[in-house]
């Protein structure tokens, strides 16, 4: 139970009063009404008052409930002992009256019809008070009436009492205290919060002809309406006697039914007492006094004094008497009366006067003048008879009072027998069906047991107490259990929760709604974040309905909120039900407040760090042949790779313009952010053009949710025009579409459990500081349970028609947390977050805006093909564009033709059929030899440059005016490994006039390309041994070519035509085709492969030294009829791409040898005498068959050949993927491997070559010996000197050379030592000696060569491989 | 046999929870919350020194009009409960016991998980498994 201010002993003898029951006349009742008191609440206030206790109502409820127990006849504690019998003084006739009075109140105890009130004996105290007016009657008279009652009834039975010293309707300069109002207030409260289950129907019985008695259904209150007479009951409590301070404190109550009746009736706000002095007050406890003392107690010992002596004289004899003949006839009356018992429940009935009741009747005087030493044994002695007779009910009333007087005994001689009251609640519940004395027996036992610390015996009885018939019982008695649990040593909180929601429960089905939610608020403490879901949100569901019902709104709003916003594991129908709730009571919330902010929506739920940002338009859709470039949309995932490969091309690009440094202010253009995207500075975003916010929402619940005119809140600064910074912010919040318009999207459907975005756009229209506050919108949900299972049901989805059972219009802040920052020491030690600015945008001025269309874009190529594209640049804003570059990761797949090319901006349309190559007709005649042109590198970009990617686009103006549009043909090559190619273009231009915030814009386009195999060619070239070269200088080579065709025939490719073979080298240059194959056209079906033979030349040393270096001589060799410029567009431009990315390749390789090889000059010169730089272009026509229609498609393969007798290939050797290697930790030691030049390396240093006539016819029979002249020529490839050592005494040791039917000899010096200077041609003379006819293998001479400036000798044998084969004849 | 087998952290949040009946879920959930204030008396009326050589079942708890509660400590406080049919008469002590025994084994293979983080609510299949049969058998 509850901690009660009042103790236990007090509360007992509170509850069990000595009765007095006044009666006043009309005149008196009328003096009284004056103070707007009834005589029997005048005396009130002497009173004890119970001041604040934790659960007041249920003292209150307590207090009310024991002083409002009916008198029944098995007891006699709340019998009426005495009555008072009140007249006026202003009365004509005083003394009639009382005597009338007299007579009413002995008509009322004895007549039969009043079964109310009952009376403890019948010859009751009469108490005589005569009521004074001071203000208004006469003294005199008052007085002398006063000692006519004092000779009639003596002065002990009658008192005057004078009242109303003041006249009523003055108002009072005094503060007087107003005893009555806190007791009259606190009834009235009281009457409303514990009584509302009593009917406080009034039911009149019209009964006899002056009097008319009416019964209040619960409270038996005795009332008489409408006559002179007012009967009033009134319990009095006495204190401790020997108290003379206290002694006084007569305890008035008025029966809190009748003060309800009271209170409606008069007017509340009137001040009581207002015409008595403070003198009065004391004349009024004087009474009391002396009404106790004179007349009450004694009445009450005479009572006590004649009941004993009755007892004692009946002990002896009638009482022994009466029990033997009990037992003598037991057989025969006992089981009459056990049968009574059983068709009357209430038991047996005796006789008013019978002794057993005699007994009672004493106990219950010496209880109630606290002599509970006498009462106990009184109550024992009750009990054991009635026991014996079976009288059940009495027996209950005396163990129940025995059980209470014993626990009253002061210093407590025997244990508080518990088990009497047990026995008593049984009895009284199950025997006697008589639950409010049943309920009385354990408000007390409970009361006594939680006294003694028992608190579990005091739980279970409240709790055993508790029944279908009462809910307001059973509410207040589970919430006292509920409270002994938490007050148990080991407080049981979690029963304490329990059984406070059972009473919450029941409190709510009583009507108590405030006590109710009181208990569910109590209980939701304990069970508040323990993870006991289910509960919890019950607990959040019924507090929710409760706060609803009480108005209580905010409350309301805040506990449904919780039930939807913790992952719930309710079932979709209880779901439904609680959103439907919450929405209902959120619509009356908002109803309220109209005007007020928008209130917070915790549905659905919004995952802010996955907001996505985007600013610029949407892409447009390809339009027939017309194809936009992809740019940055909402739709591209986020690939942290791609967006690395941008940031490298803008910075490329942005380092091309800024003279090759990157501004340090530069940070990569960022079109759409997001939780990657670097978010730490405010984006820009350029006035008129959109910015589209995407939301992600999570509907958490498993019921639909339907958001309705769902848009973007914002907040907007604009800066004025005029540029001087206004200081007073104006801020505008949405709605004002002037500054920004909001796009409002109507239905968003989010499906039970789905997670789904939203995009949302605003246009600015000014410029400015914009936030982007969060979103606006009605939540609802969809009518009906079709929706529930989900998707199926939907079909409506885009139709957008749903019956809207319901919704509130509410927002949600979007607020974005930074990443953390982990730089400082600071920050790593603390949880610090950057900013996130991505929803704060400044408003730039007018940017131009470029768009970009590709006409007749493949997306198949073969590999190597060309083909000529056209692209189509827009400037679709309001500012000129300059500055236009494009940048790109694979230069060689396109070009916009080389500045050379004539500008020849064809429409797409009109150039469909026509080659990509420029070509000019030739005559057939000059087929085998080759037409040289040169070129530099510089007209097409290539060379200077650091940066071959970055290529400016040549604009005609090289601006683009608002709104044109230009067309630039562009042609492209197939990469050349097949498979599918991604390839980035960003396109780069700035405005006009500069910018302070934006330098540039840019645009991004990813080309895929998927490539099929087409021509593999692999080229070597060698020395030629030959010296027929007119110009002698020994610097020709041979060209071998070989091509096959790898296609495939799923691309549809019936055959390629060679058409032409060209050369590009700074040096070198095809002469001729050598082998002139009878496959003149050059035709490669499928599989198919080809080999060409070219001879290739030194160029002219005048030309050589007029060309700067970065001249190239192209010579065409043509198969066909046509020649194709490969000096020109588009040719040289792939050309030149190839090779570039080829030497950055190279380039990066032999980076790493460079400087070593810095210090080796020899061994370089001894490479160098290696190396060639002959470029090869394959130019090819491959007819395609596709939809029975042929086409021709172009292509160009290139190799470049870098070193002599070494195979290049056109496409990249595929190289084996490197096996794994464990990592080996040593320490790389500088190999002296390449100091040494390879033997390889070494034999070409020295080109020989024998010159003899291949058959010498010599008559052997005249002369034996033959002679043969032998010419050995020596050219020496270097650039540096070389001495040469010639050997010719080295003999052919081979097994296969002594087969050889006999040998030749070299006659003359067998070996010579020459220097031969750079590029220096040498020959020897020498002989050959044969002695047979035969084949001959001259090849015979060593040569051994080895640098002159060198003082390490890397002497080698020159290659002789080559057999040079003579034959001998005999003539 | 059981209707209700909860599993409950040493802080008395719940680490599992399943009844058989599905639609009542709320009142059993109600009922081994409270359950455990019993829990709680038990274990701190056997004293300090007890505690070590304790037996971990503590059995029935409480009976109500339709159910029993049968309770189970583990060393490191984790309470297991149960609540039984209190007309299915076949369930004896002992087969509380071993049916607990049972139970236990199976929460300490879910702790051994490395991937179960002491604390969350237990998700685990096997013991799904293992709870159902303890709760199906009877029907």
């Amino acid at each position: 139970m509850a901690q009660c201010v009042q103790s236990v002993q007090e509360l007992i003898p509170d509850s069990f009063v000595p009765c007095v029951a006044a009666l006043c006349s009309d005149e008196a009742e009328r003096l009284t009404r004056l103070n707007h008191l009834s005589f029997a609440e005048l005396l009130k206030p002497f009173s004890r008052l119970t001041s604040e206790a934790t659960t007041p109502w249920f003292e209150s409820y307590r207090e009310t409930f024991l002083q409002s127990m009916p008198a029944s006849d098995h007891e006699f504690l709340n019998h009426y002992l005495a009555c008072m019998l009140v007249a006026s003084s202003s009365e004509a006739e005083p003394v009639e009256q009382f005597s009338k009075l007299s007579h009413e109140q002995h008509r009322i105890q004895h007549n039969s019809d009043y079964s109310y009130p009952k009376w403890f004996i019948p010859n009751t105290l009469k108490y005589y008070v005569l009521l004074h007016d001071v203000s208004a009657g006469d003294e005199q008279r008052a007085e002398s009436i006063y000692e006519e009652m004092k000779q009639k009834y003596g002065t002990q039975g009658c008192y005057l009492l004078k009242i109303n010293s003041r006249a009523s309707n003055r108002a009072s300069d005094e503060q007087i205290p107003d005893p009555w109002s806190q007791y009259l207030q606190k009834n009235s409260i009281q009457n409303q919060d514990s009584y509302e289950d009593g009917p406080c129907t009034i039911t009149s019985n019209k009964n006899s002809d002056s009097n008319l008695l009416s019964l209040d259904g619960l409270d038996n209150e005795v009332k008489v309406d409408g006559l002179p007479n007012n009967f009033r009951a009134h319990p009095l409590q006495l204190d401790q006697p020997s108290d003379p301070s206290n002694s006084i404190d007569g305890t008035d109550h008025v029966k809190p039914a009748s003060s309800l009746h009271e209170t409606k009736k008069g007017n509340t706000g009137i001040i009581h007492g207002a015409c008595l002095t403070l003198t009065d007050h004391d004349r009024i406890r004087q009474f009391i006094q002396e009404f106790t003392f004179r007349g009450l107690l004694p009445h009450i010992e005479k009572t006590i004094r004649q009941l004993n002596d009755q007892l004692m004289s009946r002990k002896g004899l009638s009482r022994s008497l009466f029990s033997a003949t009990k037992k003598w006839f037991s057989g025969s009356k006992v089981p009459e009366k056990s049968i009574n018992e059983l068709k009357n429940t209430s038991g047996l009935l005796y006789p008013p006067e019978a002794p057993e009741l005699q007994i009672r009747k004493m106990a219950d005087l010496c209880f109630l003048v606290q002599h509970y030493d006498l009462a106990y044994s009184c109550y024992h002695t009750a009990k054991k008879d009635f026991l014996n007779d079976q009288a059940m009910l009495y027996a209950a009333g005396a163990l129940e009072m025995a059980a209470v007087s014993a626990f009253l005994q002061p210093g407590a001689p025997r244990p508080y027998p518990a088990h009497y009251m047990d026995t008593a609640i049984q009895t009284y519940r199950d025997i006697c069906k008589n639950m409010v004395l049943a309920e009385r027996c354990v408000l007390l036992s409970a009361e006594i047991l939680k006294s003694q610390s028992k608190y579990s015996e005091a739980a279970a009885l409240l709790i055993r107490l508790t029944s279908e018939d009462s809910d307001l019982r059973s509410a207040l008695l589970l919430e006292q259990a509920a409270h002994c649990f938490i007050n148990m040593k080991s407080p049981m909180v979690r029963k304490y929760a329990f059984h406070m929601i059972l009473a919450g429960h029941r409190f709510s089905k009583a009507g108590q709604k405030k006590h109710a939610l009181r208990c569910y608020c109590q209980a939701m403490q304990v069970y508040k974040g323990k993870g006991w879901s289910l509960a919890e949100d019950h607990i959040n569901f019924t507090i929710g309905r409760q706060s609803y019902t009480l108005r209580q709104l905010d409350n309301a709003v805040s506990a449904f909120r919780h039930i939807l916003i913790n992952e719930s594991k309710q079932s979709a129908a209880q779901q439904g039900a609680f959103l439907r709730e919450y929405l209902y009571v959120y619509k009356n919330v908002s109803q309220l407040s109209p005007d007020g902010p928008l209130p917070q929506l915790p549905l659905p739920y919004i995952n802010s760090s996955a907001t996505r940002v985007f600013f610029g338009h949407d892409r447009r859709p390809a339009d027939g042949e017309k194809q936009a470039a992809t740019h940055v949309s909402l739709d591209q995932e986020y690939d942290s790779e791609s967006s690395q490969q941008w940031r490298e091309l803008e910075e490329q690009v942005v380092a091309v313009v800024n003279k090759g440094i990157i501004p340090s202010n530069f940070h990569p253009t960022q079109y759409c952010l997001n939780s990657y995207s670097d978010n730490s500075r405010f984006p820009l975003a350029v006035v008129e053009e959109p910015i589209t916010v995407e939301v992600a929402f999570r509907n958490p619940l498993k019921v639909p949710l339907l958001l309705t005119d769902l848009s973007l809140l914002w907040k907007f600064q604009p800066k004025a025009f005029s540029g001087k910074d206004n200081e007073e912010v104006k801020e505008l919040v949405t709605s004002q579409s002037a500054m920004i318009g909001t796009e409002v999207i109507s239905e968003f459907l989010i499906n039970c459990e789905e997670s789904k975005v939203a995009r949302l756009k605003l246009f600015p229209h000014h410029i400015g500081e914009l936030h982007i506050l969060g979103v606006v919108y009605n939540l609802g949900t969809i009518q009906g349970s079709m929706t529930v299972d989900g998707i199926g049901a939907l079909p409506g989805c885009h139709t957008g028609k749903y019956s809207l059972s319901m919704s509130v219009r509410g927002r949600q802040d979007l607020e974005i947390q930074g990443p953390r920052l982990n730089n400082t020491k600071e920050e790593k030690t603390s949880v610090k977050y950057g900013p996130d600015r991505r929803l704060d945008p400044i408003i730039t001025e007018e940017m131009p805006l470029l768009e970009v269309f590709f006409i007749h874009f493949p997306t198949g190529l073969l590999c190597g093909e060309i083909r000529k594209a056209y692209v189509e640049f827009v400037n679709v804003s309001k500012c000129p564009l300059a500055g236009l570059k494009v940048v790109s990761k694979r230069p060689e797949f396109f070009t916009f033709g080389g500045n050379t090319a004539v500008l020849t901006p064809l429409s797409p349309s009109a150039s469909e059929n026509c080659s990509a190559y420029k070509t000019v007709v030739t005559d057939s005649t000059s087929m085998c030899t080759a037409l040289v042109s040169s070129a530099s590198s510089v007209d097409f970009g290539i060379g200077i440059e650091s940066q071959p990617e970055v290529i400016p686009v040549p604009l005609p103006d090289s601006v683009l005016k608002p709104g044109a549009s230009v067309q630039l043909p562009m042609w492209l090559r197939g990469p050349d490994e097949e498979g599918v190619h991604e390839i980035n273009f960003l396109f780069y231009y700035e405005s006009v006039k500069k910018q302070p915030k934006i330098r540039h814009r840019i645009l991004r386009h990813t080309a895929v390309i998927c490539t099929s195999r087409s021509l593999n060619v692999r080229a070597t070239v060698c020395r030629s041994n030959s010296l027929e070269d007119e110009e002698g200088r020994g610097g020709n080579m041979l060209v071998f070519v070989d091509v096959e065709n790898t296609n495939t025939s799923e691309a549809g490719v019936k055959e390629f035509h060679i058409v032409q073979i060209s050369s590009s080298s700074k040096h070198w240059k095809l002469q001729k085709s050598v082998n002139l194959s009878e496959n003149k056209d050059a035709k490669l079906a499928s599989r198919e492969k080809g080999k060409f033979c070219f001879k290739a030349l030194r160029c002219k040393e005048k030309e050589a030294a007029t060309q700067t270096s970065e001249k190239y001589t192209f010579a065409d060799i043509i198969f066909g009829n046509e020649q194709i410029i490969s000096s020109a567009s588009p040719c040289a431009d792939f050309f030149y791409r190839s090779l570039s990315s080829e030497l950055k390749k190279t380039q990066a390789q032999l980076s790493v040898y460079a400087e070593k090889q810095s210090t080796e000059d020899a061994v370089r010169l001894i490479q160098k005498c290696n190396e060639v730089d002959l470029n090869i272009i394959v130019l090819w026509k491959a007819y395609v068959v596709e939809d029975n229609k042929q086409l021709i498609l172009e292509g160009q393969h290139h190799v470049i050949l870098r070193t002599v007798g070494k195979e290049a290939f056109s496409y990249p050797q595929k190289q084996d993927p490197p096996e794994m290697e464990l990592l080996k930790f040593f320490r790389s030691e500088n190999t002296t491997v390449s100091s040494r030049p390879s033997v390889e390396q070494l034999s070409n240093l020295i080109k020989t070559s024998l010159h003899y006539p291949e058959s010498f016819n010599h008559p052997f029979h005249q002369k034996s010996l033959c002679l043969v002249p032998v010419t050995l020529l020596l050219s020496n490839c270097s650039k540096a000197d070389v001495d040469v050592i010639v050997d010719l005494r080295h003999k052919t040791t081979s097994p296969e050379a002594l087969e050889i039917h006999g040998s030749f000899t070299w006659l003359g010096q067998t070996q010579y030592k020459l220097q031969l200077k750079s590029q220096e041609i040498h020959s020897l003379q020498l002989k050959a000696c044969f002695v047979h006819t035969g084949v001959y293998n001259l090849g015979t001479p060593r040569v051994f060569a080895k640098l002159s400036d060198q003082v390490t000798v890397f002497e080698t044998s020159q290659q002789n491989s080559m057999p040079a084969l003579i034959i001998i004849n005999n003539v | 046999m059981a209707v209700c087998i909860a599993v409950i952290a040493k802080e008395n949040y719940p680490l599992y929870i399943r009844s058989a009946p599905t639609e009542n879920e709320l009142k059993f959930h109600y009922m081994v919350h409270t359950s455990l204030d019993v829990v709680d008396e038990k274990i701190s009326a056997m004293g300090k020194a007890l505690v070590d050589q304790r037996e971990l079942y503590l059995g029935l708890l409480y009976p109500t009009e339709d159910y029993k509660v049968y309770g189970y400590v583990t060393n490191s406080k984790v309470k297991f409960v149960m609540v039984v049919d209190s007309s299915n008469t076949a369930l004896r002590d002992n087969e509380i016991r071993s049916m607990f025994r049972k139970l236990h084994n199976s929460y300490t293979d879910v702790m051994c998980n490395p991937f179960y983080n002491p604390g969350d609510r237990i998700q685990s299949r096997a013991f799904d498994n293992m709870v159902m049969s303890m709760m199906v058998q009877v029907c």
